[in-house]
């Protein structure tokens, strides 16, 4: 390192050199570790090095999470006595057999079923998996606002979209995106 | 335990006079000419060699340099021998013959765990050194203390910094659920940032680099996160029923634009960092979702399906003047506004998705890929590059290219499927 230093002295002797453009000479310390914030986290916004300053070139070294606590998750649990029911490409219309299908389940709900059901939308792969969050939920929305109007009290329905995260076929043709455009019924423990 | 890093800028001198504003490209390749960029051997400035190290150090210089635009790097070197690296200890002669305008020279220093590299650039027809920088840091940092003299390169010769120090964050398949990760911005060190075992989705960088945002189904929910990336630590800032998905920084760090259902169907909010509701910027009964603010932050781009299919929509941060832009194609979606404002780039199902770029006021639309389906681009901090998710035949994988399309190349290297990419800022 001071060989280096003196080297660095030595070529700026050389009167080749312009003015703006000597050698310039700096210490940079290894960047500190990033201090753990207090949750939320504040952002550790470093200053602006100035000008002709280099950056650290040795990485922070990311630290792999603490494996988080185990989250009591809402335990879900398919019914296979509801039907699921399907869509066309890019919509969240109910069809008619998705009615029959739904007044169906409105029964089992009415009749069988005391507890809560988790409605499920779901799409295909092949629109944008941005759009599809939010279309999953429309047709989610749609199966909820149904079966309310057969008389299955809201409070007993809610909805959740995994968009085209959780396809029922994996397949990538029109059989298996007829499959996964659904909505899916889980009872809420 | 604390280890000084010594950086020391040996020279920095322009071999020829450079007006203000103009880049030694501009002064040396007028029309846009590419320029004969050859990467010396790296050689054993002490010590043995390490034909390991030499080698990583100069395909990564080829690879950066490839990729960066200005330059062809020239597929043969000449055998110029084992000449020195410094001004003086080597001939340009066979490099001239060669046909070289630009030369990167190399030299390493093995010490125990400490790699000294010490690189140059020089301009082959003048005879002229162009930069020097002598890095010293843990061998396992060779290939960041490597892209480091290859954002100089861009420096010197554009004006402007490489991204190439850069890391992309992303989401792997590869543990069978989608969790998130991080690599160089050529796909190497793979660090895994997630282990939840849920589906992760849409990671941002804080414009300081040292955050992501993302959505999370870890608790049940589709919710939004925000995790400091060297700590680990996180919080869940958005955490209302239905979705909270697309999240998006604002330039400035401070606030967050993102999707939220919570009063019925898809809208686009503001939020701040630590969560709390700043502003409603949609109002309809259509899906509104994937808000990407324009660099000065007085306008954000966003996707909505009120006219039937999903477009490209820009409003002003406040929500007022909602204006369509994109007009070809019946389904586009997922915009992203480049660093300078010019461009916003968008992806357009067409059988698969191709990624396309428009100018803000609608005008210029162009297609950049056309090879298998492109999803999910995103912009590199200085703009000249953009990453994206690509499937082209076999898995999905993350690519990057020129703004223009050009150069596009596989980084990611995993066994799982990759997608979203988010090139952070100077690491």
């Amino acid at each position: 390192m001071r060989k280096g230093m003196l080297r660095c002295v030595m070529v700026l002797c050389c009167g080749v050199i312009f003015a703006s453009g000597c050698a310039k000479e700096e210490m940079v310390k290894k960047e500190e570790p990033v201090a753990a914030p207090a949750a939320p986290v504040q952002a550790p916004k470093p200053a602006q090095p100035a000008a002709p300053r280099e950056e650290a070139v040795t990485p922070q070294t990311v630290k792999e999470a603490p494996a988080s606590i185990k989250e009591e998750t809402v335990q879900v649990a398919p019914v296979s006595a509801l039907e699921k029911i399907y869509f066309d490409f890019d919509s969240f219309t109910l069809s008619q057999v998705s009615r029959d299908t739904l007044a169906k389940n409105a029964e089992i709900l009415l009749k069988k079923l005391s507890g809560k059901i988790q409605v499920e939308g779901h799409c295909d792969e092949r629109g944008s998996d941005e759009y599809n969050l939010a279309l999953g939920e429309k047709r989610a929305k749609a199966a909820v606002n149904y079966l309310v109007t057969l008389g299955v009290p809201a409070e007993r329905l809610s909805v959740i979209s995994y968009g085209k995260e959780k396809p029922a076929d994996e397949g990538h043709d029109e059989t298996a995106w007829a499959k996964n455009r659904r909505d899916e019924f889980a009872i809420i423990k | 335990m604390k280890k000084i890093i010594c950086i020391v800028a040996l020279l920095a001198i322009l071999p020829i006079t450079i007006s203000a504003g103009q880049s030694y490209l501009e002064v040396t390749a007028p029309g846009n000419r590419q320029l004969q960029l050859a990467v010396a051997n790296p050689v054993p400035l002490s010590g043995g060699e390490n034909t390991g190290i030499a080698r990583d150090i100069a395909e990564l210089f080829r690879f950066d340099m490839t990729l960066a635009g200005p330059f062809s790097v020239m597929a043969t070197t000449p055998t110029d021998s084992k000449s020195g690296i410094r001004p003086g200890d080597f001939s340009f002669d066979s490099w001239k013959g060669a046909g070289a305008d630009l030369l990167i020279k190399s030299g390493y220093t093995v010490s125990g765990t400490t790699l000294t590299l010490e690189c140059r650039l020089y301009d082959v027809t003048r005879g002229q050194e162009l930069a020097a920088k002598r890095y010293s840091g843990s061998v396992t940092d060779l290939r960041r203390i490597a892209h480091t003299f290859s954002d100089e390169i861009m420096q010197v010769t554009t004006g402007e910094r490489g991204p190439f120090t850069g890391k992309i964050a992303f989401v792997s398949k590869q543990t069978g659920n989608k969790e998130l990760y991080l690599m160089d911005y050529d796909g190497y060190n793979v660090q895994r940032l997630s282990r939840n075992g849920s589906i992760n989705l849409n990671p941002d960088f804080s414009p300081s680099g040292k955050e992501i945002i993302y959505t999370s189904y870890k608790k049940g929910n589709p919710d939004l996160y925000r995790r400091d990336i060297f700590s680990g630590k996180e919080a869940r800032i958005s955490a209302h029923r239905g979705i909270n998905v697309t999240a998006s920084y604002s330039p400035d760090g401070n606030r967050i634009a993102l999707a939220m259902s919570k009063d019925g169907n898809s809208e686009i909010y503001i939020i701040g960092k630590d969560g709390k509701q700043l502003a409603r910027l949609t109002n309809n009964s259509a899906i509104d979702v994937s808000p990407a603010w324009s660099p000065d932050g007085r306008q954000i781009a966003f996707v909505s399906d009120r006219l039937g299919k999903p477009q490209v929509f820009v409003m002003n941060a406040d929500g007022s003047g909602v204006r369509r832009l994109t007009t070809s194609g019946a389904y586009n979606v997922s915009p992203r506004w480049s660093p300078k404002g010019d461009r916003i780039v968008y992806c357009r199902q067409q059988g698969g998705f191709q990624i396309f770029a428009i100018n803000p006021d609608g005008s210029g639309d162009t297609q950049l890929t056309s090879q298998g389906s492109n999803e999910h681009p995103r912009w590199s901090p200085d703009g000249r590059y953009i990453t994206f998710s690509s499937q082209r035949g076999g898995r999905e994988a993350i690519y990057v290219m020129r703004a223009d399309g050009s150069g596009q190349v596989m980084v990611s290297r995993g066994k799982g499927s990759d997608t979203h990419p988010a090139w952070s800022p100077r690491w």
